[in-house]
């Protein structure tokens, strides 16, 4: 496919691969704040091709995982009434609540549909006028536009069945909650590509400049993951703490302009609550007053909701990049992606299940 | 929140003041909304596309700059190799 | 007394008149309508001698052999997609199951659960479809069953096929017979039939150009019993859960490890194209015609001209190899170097945003 192959030559990857290996002169600690991200490196093994020259540690960049508890529980109410139909993006499915996971709420009879774009599920709204549909918009500030478009277009097409319930964040404010922890050991960063696509990169200088960190706006292939370490690494070796962008194909520096003022017309920022580290101010988005009756939260009375995370979860350790997954004592024990403890090793994207599913052997295989 | 790909616009309509369009994935087509693009794309265009919607054009021309740029860092690398095997040479 | 009278009175005709061209419960009696629907719906598709006969089990003679025994049941929606329908499936899949483990298919048993107001003419597709799979397989359906369920509890129709085979001595493929150094073979590209069944469903509107791939594998697997005989050490076809899946389940079996080489790994572009939109990885996609054999590696290329020289293993390849490293663990070397585990799924791959 075009555009897509040819940043997974294997040939270039291995050469750049030589090249950060060869410009680095000590290890140099990198995050990464995108699962998609997450995903490309584990998958690749790129961490352990890197070993010496870059230690990456996974940022709570899974919208999934980071959707706190209280917002699960809400989404399986409303998926368990009888009036609703509720979608929802696949990834949700199987993110665990207090007491039990979307799948199990369809084995128990709720209307429970996956969805690819919020658009369908408006559309499913004007197809079926007797159902309320809900829609869980979940995701950073790549997915804000298209769920802000969802209830432009409801509104637009009168429906009165139709609603969103949010769990929208923003990456800037994690990245600086992260650089500020006292026990931070994040030298750098690759910015989230898409995230930037949509929002641009000016939220990062300020960033840059004040922590005095280098940050890359970095795609998703092969090539553009290693041309983004690279950058970073070269910047970390030359002192220099600039924002700087890989993702050149897809990248503007003021982003999408269209697409962040229906988001702004739409929402409005708010504290945020993240799951595994607590509340962030304004790191979150909300549904605006104007658009009352399409936000789930207000439509519905979502009373009794009593959230009790389980113990053992160090869920919020594993985002902020303080604990690998292979060292959490729960990992691959009591917490699977059979039977997970919180959303990281749900989600496909999250860095325990990528560590699971790509990677757990090498800690076991001795070399 | 990151799953966007490149696809081909092969076509363009409007859904009811909509604009939308139809995208290209390696032969999988699929019906996008245009409306964060739309004055900037044709038919033609490749654009990213994340859950059904067309975030950016793709730019064709950074696109070749980024990929020529890796592909001329591993020509000076294969360079450096060359030179660093005749240097050996000399010295023995 | 006339239609409306009877209705007035909150009466129901138990004998009602035929609807045009539907299931009925009726026809899941016993009675004349049930004769009537195998005499009319199924007898002309499969009829054969022993089916005719329609004693209440199938009388076979297999001479002194070994048995295969085995069975699926079948519940794709949509029930008919581009390549097939729910009744190939059901014909090619427990044929496929039968080859696999070295046996020669003799005869299938189909059972059939029909929703009240099925179309007929859906049902004739169905039905037809096995005869004729049946028949190019050398097989005959030699007995059957049909019930007829009220609307809403059976999404159309379910249907469940068994089949025997005779197995011999000399080719007996199994799991426990693959070794570390052996090749990892497969007959074709992976990931039509997931795809394109996705696409038809409908659920999330997308437009391929894929057929499900659904074939009988038994010619496949007498070209390589031809060429290598017993060094076909282990053969199984992908179905759901897609390679991945399969590959884990035999190396599991075996206690062995599996090394794959990515980059060797066959999958059309539109079955990438419909992944990258998805989220989905290609080797757990389902697939229906492909088989994955494990042979020594000695005669991976023997193995490979056979499959190649029929129609149905053109694009055979070579994708990697049994260890004895890692255990029960299939991994991935991908191209640059790195490599990575492919374990088993807990569920279904879903589509995702991240």
């Amino acid at each position: 496919m075009k555009y897509l192959n040819e940043y997974r030559d294997p040939a270039l990857a291995r050469r750049v691969i030589g090249q950060i290996r060869r410009e680095a002169t000590r290890r140099w600690v990198l995050m990464e704040v995108c699962g998609g991200q997450t995903h490309t490196i584990v998958r690749q093994g790129l961490d352990a091709l890197l070993d010496g020259a870059v230690e990456m540690v996974h940022g709570p960049g899974c919208p999934v995982c980071v959707t706190p508890l209280e917002q699960i529980d809400r989404a399986l109410a409303l998926a368990a009434r009888p009036d609703v139909v509720f979608t929802s993006f696949g990834d949700m499915l199987r993110v665990p609540g207090s007491d039990c996971d979307l799948h199990q709420i369809r084995a128990r009879g709720g209307n429970v549909r996956i969805v690819y774009s919020p658009l369908d599920a408006v559309e499913l709204a004007r197809r079926t006028p007797d159902r309320h549909v809900v829609f869980f918009a979940v995701g950073f500030e790549t997915t804000a536009p298209a769920n802000a478009m969802a209830v432009w277009r409801a509104r637009e097409l009168g429906l009165d069945n139709f609603s969103v319930l949010v769990s929208h964040v923003t990456v800037p404010p994690a990245m600086t909650a992260i650089l500020a922890a006292s026990d931070n050991r994040v030298q750098g960063f690759l910015a989230a590509g898409h995230v930037c696509t949509v929002m641009g990169w000016t939220e990062y200088e300020p960033i840059a400049a004040r922590f005095r960190v280098p940050i890359v706006v970095t795609g998703f292939e092969p090539l553009d993951i290693l041309e983004g370490m690279l950058l970073a690494v070269r910047q970390l070796e030359e002192g220099r703490h600039e924002v700087e962008n890989q993702y050149v194909r897809s990248v503007r520096r003021d982003g999408n302009q269209p697409a962040q003022e229906l988001v702004s017309r739409v929402f409005e920022l708010v504290d945020r609550s993240w799951r595994g580290i607590g509340a962030i101010p304004r790191s979150g988005l909300g549904v605006r007053e104007e658009f009352a009756r399409y936000d789930a939260e207000r439509r519905f009375r979502l009373e009794g909701i009593r959230t009790t995370e389980p113990a053992e979860c160090r869920a919020g350790d594993v985002l902020r990049g303080l604990l690998k997954p292979i060292d959490c004592p729960a990992f691959g024990t009591v917490c699977t992606p059979e039977h997970p403890l919180g959303a990281p090793m749900v989600s496909s994207e999250g860095a325990c299940a990528a560590y699971y599913n790509y990677g757990r052997f090498r800690a076991t295989l001795s070399v | 929140m990151c799953l966007g790909i490149p696809g081909k616009i092969v076509e363009r309509h409007d859904d009811r003041g909509l604009p939308m369009g139809v995208v290209d994935f390696g032969g999988v087509r699929r019906e996008v909304c245009l409306a964060y693009v739309a004055d900037e794309v044709q038919v033609g265009d490749y654009a990213i596309v994340h859950v059904g919607f067309a975030i950016s054009k793709v730019d064709e021309i950074e696109a070749r700059r980024t990929y020529d740029a890796l592909r001329e860092m591993s020509r000076l690398d294969e360079l450096d190799w060359m030179k660093d095997v005749a240097d050996g040479a000399e010295a023995t | 007394m006339t239609v409306d009278t009877l209705a007035a009175r909150g009466l129901v005709c138990p004998a009602p008149a035929a609807e045009a061209g539907r299931v009925q419960l009726g026809h899941g009696s016993g009675g004349k309508m049930s004769a009537a629907l195998l005499a009319e719906r199924f007898l002309p598709h499969l009829g054969n001698p022993t089916l005719a006969q329609l004693g209440d089990a199938a009388v076979l003679d297999v001479g002194d052999g070994v048995l295969a025994l085995s069975t699926d049941t079948f519940v794709v929606q949509p029930l008919e997609f581009p390549g097939g329908n729910i009744g190939t499936l059901a014909v090619h899949g427990t044929l496929n199951d039968l080859v696999m483990m070295g046996a020669r298919p003799r005869a299938l048993s189909a059972g059939f659960v029909l929703e009240e107001g099925l179309p007929f003419d859906v049902l004739d597709r169905v039905v037809a479809a096995m005869g004729n799979a049946a028949r190019a397989a050398g097989v005959v359906v030699a007995t059957g069953d049909t019930k007829v369920v009220e609307r809403g509890k059976a999404d159309g129709l379910y249907v469940n096929t068994s089949g025997i085979g005779v197995v011999s001595p000399d080719f007996r493929p199994a799991p426990d017979r693959v070794r570390p150094g052996d090749a990892v073979l497969v007959s074709g590209p992976l990931g039509r039939h997931g795809i394109a069944v996705l696409a038809a469903r409908g659920s999330i509107a997308f437009e391929v150009e894929l057929e499900s791939d659904s074939a009988y594998l038994g010619p496949l697997v007498e070209r390589l019993r031809e060429a290598l005989g017993p060094d076909v050490h282990a053969l199984r076809d992908p179905t759901r859960g897609g390679l991945a899946s399969t590959l884990n389940e035999i190396a599991a079996a075996s206690g062995v490890g599996v090394a794959l080489r990515e980059g060797t790994i066959p999958v059309p572009e539109a079955v990438a194209g419909a992944c990258e939109m998805l989220g989905f990885d290609p080797l757990y996609v389902a697939n229906e015609g492909v088989l994955a054999a494990f042979v020594p590696a000695a005669r991976a290329d023997d193995a490979l001209a056979a499959l190649r020289a029929h129609p149905l293993g053109r694009e055979a390849a070579l994708i990697g190899r049994v260890v004895a490293d890692h255990p029960r663990m299939v991994v991935l070397e991908t191209g640059i170097g790195g490599t990575r585990i492919v374990d088993l799924l807990p569920g279904d791959q879903l589509p995702r945003i991240c």
